[in-house]
C-alpha cells in the first residue's frame, strides 16, 4: 500500500479499483483449490479476511481496525460499519448520508475512500511535510501517544512509526488469525482426511480428528531450524494429538516411511521448546493443537518427519509436504582443500536438513553434488554451506549442470540381437517411445510397479490403448523399479524364459540408468523382448551370461530407434510492462525459449507472459532479461515438464550431439559414443 | 635380445645352488612365455650338467601373474620360485621366492636430459621411484642427473629396490609394516611396492615432488592413490616425454571415493580371494568377515580366480565385492562390473562407523593387519547419511550381542517378530525388497528353479521307470545304433 501512498500517488477511487481487482484475483487462484470440507475459502474486505498492508513499512489494517473506530462515531454496529466501508457504499459529507450509488456530487465518496484510504493518505502527507503540529494533533484525536524520542523523527522514518503505531501489522494478522482461522480442534476433525496416511478410523486418526491431548502422541516436523550452536538443529512442527514432553522417547519415521519395515529410530527428546518470534521459552511440555520446537532429534530427521510415541510401532506417519518445484539444477562442489573433505561431507548432511528441497548426493565419478530448484536456490544454498555449515572452508563449485534424460523417437529400425559371452544365448530386442503421456502418469504414480495387474492393464488399455495382454506381459520399469520405461515380454513360448526373467530385469535396470547416449537416464522407452535363444544347460544361461547382454541389447535397441536427448524446461513468469515487451521475446529467443501466454492484466499497464525456457538456458537469464527491459522484467521460472531435443545426437556437429559430448566429458567417459556395432551381434 | 644378461641367468643360477634347493619352479607371465625353453636351456647349461636340480616352467596363473604364485609351485614340491617379468613383491607365506625383473631399455641421456629441465624449473625436493624394469639402470640415472644438477641445493632422494629374493614371512604380524614408516634414527622410511626410501626427519612426502620412471601402469596408479597429496610427475621411457597431467590418476581417487559411499549402502558382501600366496590373506579375510557381521552386513567368501564381470554377474544378490589381493591387482574398476569391487582398506572405510576418508590411501593390506585393530564400536548416535540416496537411512542393525543372558528368550521373540512382517505386496507386483541375505534375496526373485504345481493337487499315476545302465536302458535294447 505504500506505493500508492507515496510513489504512485493514486486517488481513492482508483485505489479501490486496483485493490478490488486484486481480491478478485485472489479468489480466483483460491477457487481451484477449493475443498467441500474447508468451507469457503474466498476472501472478503467487509468480512475482516482482507488485510491491506505496507509489508515494507511494517503496517496493516483490516476493515474491522476502521469500523471499530466510526462505529461508536455513527452510533451503529460494527459489522454494518464493516459492510459500509467496501463495496458500492458511498457517503457525502456535505448531506451526512448514505447511498448506494454516486450521487456524483463533489462530497460523495466511496465509504473505503472516505473513511480509510484519505486518512491514512492524509497522515501520511503530514508526516511526509514533516508538519509536526499538525500531527500531533491528528493523533491526540486517534488517542495514539508517541514516544519522546520517536517525536524527533522526521519524513520517512518518521511516517513509518508513526503508521507502525497507529496500524501494527502484527494486530492484523493476529486478530485474523484469531476470527478466522479455526482452532487445531476444530480444523483437525476435517484435517485428518488429508494428513493420516493410515487408516482413517484407527486410534492415531481419532486422536487427531479430536485433537486429543491425552491420546497417543502424533506430531509433524516440518522443518529443521539452525540453531545458535553450530550444527545444531532445532525440530519445528506441530503437534496433532498427545502431548510432547522433555525426556519422552520418541519414534521418528522419515518422508519415505513404509509402515512394518525398517527404517524408523527412537531418539528421546532433550528440551521442548517453543518458538515465541526470536525468543524461545523452554517449557516441560506442549499438548496438541501447538507448534513445538524440540532439540535432540537432529541427527535423525533429514528434512521432515512423524513423531509418534516409542510403543506405538503400528502408527502411520502424516502424509509429506509436497512440493510443486523440483531440483533440476545442480553444481559439482568440492573443497580447495583436500584436508577439509570431512568438513564438506558433514556441511552437505547439514545443507540437506535445513532445505527442505535441496539434494545432496554423489554421482558416479565421486563428485559431491548439490541440487537444488533453481540457479538462485542454489547459490543461497552454497552460501550457506560454505559459511554456516562448514566454517568457512573453501570450496569450489562447478558451473551449473542440468540433468538430461534418453529417449527414442521411433520403433527401432530392425530386431536387435545380441550374443552372451559364450555365444549360446542371443536376446532379441526392440525400442519404442511410450504413448504420449505414459512417462508422465508413471512419474505421478497412476502407473506403476506396485499396482494390481488388473488394473494397471484396464488403464493401460484404455487411455493408452495397448492391447490387454500385453499390458500383462510387463517385466519391470525401470530405472530404480519405479521409473517411466518399460520392459515388456513379447515372446511367444520360449522354454526357460522364466528362469532369465529376474537377469534380463536386472540388465534393464542398470541400462535405464545410464543410457548409450549420455550415462544419463532412460525416459520414456518400452522395450519389448521379441524372441531368446537360450542354451539347454541352465549353468550356461546363468546370471553372468545374461545380465551384461541384456544390457548390450537394451543399448543396441537404444541406438537403433533413434535416440533422442530430452532435457527439462522451466515455464517462465514474467510481469512487465508493455515497452519492454520486445526485450522479452528477444531475450528468451535467443536462448530457444518461447511464449505461449501474453495477457494483459486488466487496468494495468502491465502484461503477463508466460513462456517456456530450456534449463539449460537459463542460467543469467534473469541479468540478460534485466538487462533487455532496463530493469523493467523479473522473470519467475519452474521447472515444467520435459522436453525432447529435436537434434540427432547421432549426427556429428548437432546441438544435441555437443550437449552429449560435454556430458560424457564430465562424467570422464570416452568423448566418443560406443558405436552400435558394441552392443549388437550379427548371427 | 641377450637372454643371459636380460633374464639374468648368471645370478639365478648363483641363487639356486648357493641355497641348495633342488626342485625350482619358474614362473613366467604370458607375454614372457615365449622366451621359456630357451632360458630353462641356459639356466640348466649355467647349473652344470651334472647338477640334478628339477626346473619346472609354470604358465597362466590363476591370479595376477605379479604375484609368485605358490600353489601352483607347490603342485610340483617345489622349493623356490624363480619369477619373471613385473612383479609386486609382495611377500610370500611359504616358498622363497628370486625375482628377476628384466631390463626395459632406457636411453639415460635422454632421460636426464628431460628430467633436469624439468626439475631446474621446479624447486621442490624430488623423490624419484621408477618401474622395476628400470632398476638396471638406475645408478646411472643417479649419477647423472646429480651431475647434470645445476645447483645442488635441490634435494634428491632415490628410492632403493629392497631385495630381489623374497622370504617367506614367519610371523606376519610382528612384520613392521612394508609400506608406511618406520621411525628410524635418521627420518622416515617409506616403502612401496618393492622400493624404499628414507626422508630427512620433519618432512613429509607432500613436500616433495615425486618423479616416477615407467609406464603408466597399476605400479604407477598405485604410487599415485597412495601419495595423493603429493605432485608427480612421470617419465616414459618408451615415448621418452614426461607426463605432468596425473588428473586422469587423480580420477580414480574420486571415483574410489564413490565406490566406499556405494559400500556403505550394500547389505551384501562378497569377499573375492584374489590370492594365495600374499602373506597374511588368511588373516585379512578373516578380520574382512567379522568386520562385516560387525556392520551388520552379510559376507560371502568366494574363490573364482581372476574376477571379470561375466563371473561376477553369477552373484547378482551381492551389492559389493571385497577383492584381497596384492596391491597392484587390487584395484579394479570397469563400468562393466555389476557390483563395485573394492579393496579392504576401503571396505573399512565403509563398514567401519564413523571412520572418514581423511585423503590417506593404504593398498597393501599387510599394513592394514598392522594398523587397524577392530576396536569395541558402540553404535554410533546418529543415522547414517547415504550420499547415494541424498538422505539418512538406518542400517541393519548387527546382531545384538551385548545383551544379557536373560534377554535370550526376548530376543528369539524379536527375531520371529522382524521375520513375521506384514507383507502386502502381491505376488505380481513388480517391485523387488531389499533382501538382506542371499537367501532372502532368492526369495524376491521370480524364479525359483524347479516349479510345483500347486494348482493340480490330484495325486499322479505312479509310473513304472527304467531300469538297466544308463549307456543303455533295457528298454532301448532294440535300436541300440541310433546315434
Amino acid at each position: 500500500m505504500d506505493r500508492c501512498f507515496l510513489e504512485l500517488r493514486i486517488d481513492g477511487e482508483e485505489a479501490y479499483q486496483t485493490f478490488q481487482r486484486v481480491i478478485e484475483n485472489v479468489n480466483v487462484i483460491m477457487a481451484t483449490y477449493e475443498d467441500p470440507q474447508l468451507g469457503d475459502v474466498q476472501v472478503y474486505p467487509d468480512k475482516g479476511t482482507v488485510a491491506f498492508s505496507a509489508g515494507l513499512h511494517g503496517w496493516a489494517f483490516t476493515l474491522t481496525n476502521f469500523a471499530k473506530m466510526y462505529a461508536s462515531r455513527f452510533k451503529v454496529d460494527e459489522s454494518k460499519m464493516m459492510e459500509r466501508l467496501w463495496g458500492e457504499n458511498f457517503f457525502d459529507t456535505a448531506t451526512r448520508k448514505w447511498t448506494t450509488k454516486n450521487t456524483g456530487s463533489a462530497t460523495c465518496k466511496r465509504g473505503f475512500v472516505q473513511f480509510c484510504y484519505e486518512p491514512i493518505k492524509q497522515i501520511i502527507n503530514i508526516c511526509m511535510n514533516d508538519q509536526k503540529d499538525k500531527l500531533w494533533a491528528m493523533l491526540g484525536k486517534l488517542k495514539i501517544t508517541m514516544k519522546s524520542h520517536e517525536k524527533e523523527l522526521m519524513g520517512k522514518a518518521l511516517m513509518k512509526r508513526v503508521m507502525q503505531t497507529w496500524l501494527p501489522a502484527s494486530d492484523a494478522l493476529l486478530e485474523m488469525m484469531i476470527f478466522h482461522l479455526p482452532s487445531p480442534s476444530k480444523a483437525q476433525k476435517y484435517r485428518v482426511d488429508n494428513l493420516y496416511e493410515g487408516p482413517l478410523d484407527d486410534v492415531y486418526a481419532n486422536a487427531i480428528r479430536n485433537c486429543d491431548p491425552e491420546g497417543p502422541l502424533m506430531l509433524y516436523v516440518s522443518k529443521m531450524i539452525p540453531a545458535s550452536d553450530k550444527g545444531r538443529f532445532f525440530a519445528f512442527g506441530r503437534v496433532f494429538s498427545g502431548k510432547v514432553s522433555t525426556g519422552l522417547k520418541v519414534r521418528i519415521m522419515g518422508p519415505n516411511y513404509v509402515p512394518g519395515e525398517k527404517g524408523d529410530f527412537v531418539k528421546s527428546v532433550q528440551r521442548t521448546v517453543i518458538w515465541m518470534g526470536k525468543k524461545q521459552e523452554t517449557v516441560e511440555d506442549v499438548p496438541c493443537g501447538n507448534t513445538v520446537a524440540m532439540v535432540g532429534l537432529d541427527q535423525s530427521i533429514s528434512k521432515t518427519a512423524t513423531l509418534t510415541n516409542e510403543k506405538e510401532v503400528d502408527a502411520h506417519p502424516i502424509r509429506a509436504m509436497k512440493f510443486s518445484v523440483s531440483p533440476v539444477v545442480r553444481v559439482a562442489v568440492q573443497c580447495k582443500v583436500a584436508s577439509d573433505l570431512p568438513k564438506l561431507v558433514e556441511g552437505l548432511k547439514r545443507l540437506a536438513k535445513s532445505d527442505p528441497m535441496v539434494v545432496c548426493y554423489m554421482d558416479e565419478s565421486g563428485e559431491h553434488i548439490v541440487s537444488g530448484a533453481g540457479e538462485l536456490h542454489l547459490e543461497i544454498c552454497l552460501k550457506d554451506l560454505q559459511e554456516d555449515f562448514m566454517g568457512g572452508a573453501e570450496i569450489i563449485k562447478s558451473d551449473p549442470v542440468v540433468p538430461f534424460r534418453e529417449t527414442v523417437l521411433e520403433r527401432s529400425c530392425r530386431t536387435v540381437m545380441s550374443k552372451s559371452p559364450n555365444k549360446h544365448n542371443r536376446l532379441y530386442m526392440e525400442a519404442r517411445p511410450l504413448e504420449e503421456g505414459l512417462s508422465e502418469a508413471i512419474d505421478e504414480g497412476r502407473i506403476g510397479p506396485s499396482d494390481d495387474p488388473k488394473v494397471r492393464s484396464k488403464t493401460l488399455a484404455d487411455e493408452f490403448g495397448w492391447d490387454k495382454d500385453l499390458a500383462k506381459k510387463i517385466w519391470c520399469f525401470g530405472p530404480e523399479t519405479t521409473g517411466p520405461n518399460m520392459l515388456v515380454d513379447m515372446c511367444k513360448g520360449v522354454q526357460y524364459l522364466n528362469e532369465i526373467k529376474d537377469d534380463v530385469v536386472t540388465g534393464f535396470q542398470v541400462a535405464s540408468e545410464e543410457g548409450a547416449l549420455a550415462d544419463e537416464n532412460m525416459r520414456g522407452i518400452c522395450f519389448e523382448l521379441c524372441d531368446v535363444v537360450l542354451h539347454a544347460d541352465a549353468i550356461h544361461r546363468g546370471g553372468g551370461q545374461i545380465i551384461a547382454t541384456a544390457r548390450r541389447v537394451l543399448y543396441a535397441s537404444q541406438l537403433t530407434a533413434k535416440p533422442r536427448l530430452v532435457e527439462p524446461v522451466y515455464l517462465v513468469e514474467i510481469q512487465a510492462p508493455e515497452q519492454a515487451l520486445g526485450g522479452i521475446y528477444n531475450a528468451l529467443n535467443q536462448r530457444r525459449g518461447h511464449v505461449f501466454e501474453e495477457m494483459q492484466r486488466p487496468g494495468t499497464p502491465l502484461y503477463n507472459i508466460k513462456a517456456y525456457l530450456p534449463v539449460i538456458e537459463s542460467f543469467g537469464f534473469s541479468s540478460t532479461l534485466r538487462a533487455a527491459t532496463s530493469g523493467q522484467a523479473f522473470p519467475q521460472c519452474v521447472f515444467d515438464h520435459w522436453d525432447m531435443m529435436p537434434s540427432d545426437p547421432l549426427v556429428p556437429g548437432s546441438q544435441a550431439a555437443g550437449y552429449v559430448a560435454n556430458i560424457r566429458k564430465r562424467k570422464g567417459l570416452k568423448e566418443q559414443m560406443t558405436p552400435l556395432s558394441e552392443y549388437e551381434d550379427r548371427l | 635380445m641377450d637372454l643371459e644378461l636380460n633374464f639374468e641367468i648368471s645370478r639365478t643360477a648363483e641363487f639356486i645352488l648357493s641355497r641348495g634347493f633342488s626342485r625350482v619352479a619358474l614362473q613366467f607371465p604370458d607375454d614372457l612365455l615365449k622366451h621359456s625353453t630357451k632360458v630353462v636351456t641356459c639356466l640348466r647349461n649355467k647349473l652344470g650338467s651334472g647338477n640334478k636340480v628339477g626346473l619346472f616352467v609354470m604358465a597362466d596363473t590363476t591370479f595376477g601373474s605379479c604375484c609368485v604364485d605358490e600353489v601352483g609351485a607347490s603342485h610340483i614340491n617345489a622349493d623356490c620360485v624363480i619369477h619373471y617379468g613385473h612383479t609386486c613383491l609382495s611377500p610370500t607365506s611359504t616358498l622363497p621366492a628370486f625375482c628377476v625383473f628384466g631390463k626395459a631399455s632406457i636411453s639415460v641421456s635422454r632421460c636426464i636430459e628431460k628430467l633436469s629441465s624439468y626439475v631446474g624449473t621446479n624447486g621442490k625436493p624430488i623423490v624419484v621411484l621408477y618401474g622395476l624394469e628400470y632398476a638396471h639402470a638406475i645408478s646411472q640415472i643417479k649419477g647423472a642427473l646429480v651431475e647434470a644438477m645445476p645447483n645442488a641445493e635441490v634435494e634428491l632422494i632415490f628410492s632403493d629396490v629392497m631385495c630381489s629374493i623374497i622370504n617367506p614371512l614367519e610371523d606376519h604380524g610382528k612384520s613392521d609394516g612394508l609400506v608406511g614408516c618406520l621411525a628410524a634414527a635418521t627420518g622416515t622410511r617409506y616403502s612401496l611396492g618393492g622400493l624404499t626410501w628414507d626422508l630427512p626427519e620433519g618432512r613429509r612426502m607432500e613436500n616433495y615432488l615425486l618423479l616416477w620412471i615407467g609406464p603408466e601402469n597399476s605400479a604407477f596408479s598405485n604410487v599415485v592413490l597412495t601419495f595423493n597429496g603429493s605432485e608427480i610427475v612421470r617419465y616414459d621411457a618408451t615415448e621418452d616425454r614426461l607426463v605432468t597431467d596425473v588428473s586422469q590418476q587423480k580420477r580414480i581417487l574420486k571415483r574410489r571415493y564413490y565406490l566406499v559411499e556405494r559400500a556403505k549402502d550394500a547389505n551384501m558382501v562378497g569377499i573375492l580371494v584374489g590370492t594365495l600366496g600374499v602373506a597374511g590373506y588368511l588373516h585379512m579375510i578373516h578380520q574382512m568377515k567379522e568386520l562385516i557381521m560387525l556392520a551388520g552386513k552379510k559376507a560371502y567368501t568366494l574363490v573364482m580366480g581372476r574376477p571379470n564381470p561375466a563371473k561376477l554377474a553369477n552373484f547378482p544378490e551381492c551389492d559389493v565385492f571385497i577383492y584381497v589381493s596384492c596391491a597392484q591387482t587390487a584395484l579394479l574398476d570397469s563400468k562393466e562390473f555389476l557390483a563395485p569391487v573394492i579393496t579392504p582398506f576401503e571396505a573399512m572405510l565403509a563398514f567401519s562407523s564413523g571412520s572418514q576418508w581423511t585423503g590417506t590411501y593404504v593398498m597393501e593390506f599387510r599394513d592394514l593387519i598392522n594398523s587397524s585393530q577392530l576396536e569395541v564400536r558402540k553404535r554410533p548416535e546418529e543415522a547414517r547419511f547415504s550420499f547415494l540416496k541424498g538422505g539418512y537411512v538406518e542400517d541393519f542393525e548387527p546382531q545384538e550381542n551385548e545383551g544379557e543372558d536373560n534377554d535370550r528368550a526376548l530376543a528369539l521373540a524379536n527375531a520371529t517378530e522382524k521375520a513375521l512382517q506384514l507383507r502386502d505386496r502381491g505376488p505380481d507386483s513388480l517391485v523387488k525388497g531389499i533382501a538382506k541375505s542371499g537367501a532372502e534375496f532368492f526369495v524376491t526373485r521370480s524364479y525359483h528353479g524347479l516349479e510345483t504345481h500347486a494348482n493340480s493337487s490330484m495325486p499322479e499315476p505312479y509310473l513304472i521307470g527304467r531300469s538297466g545302465k544308463a549307456s543303455g536302458y533295457e528298454d532301448e535294447r532294440s535300436e541300440p545304433e541310433t546315434l
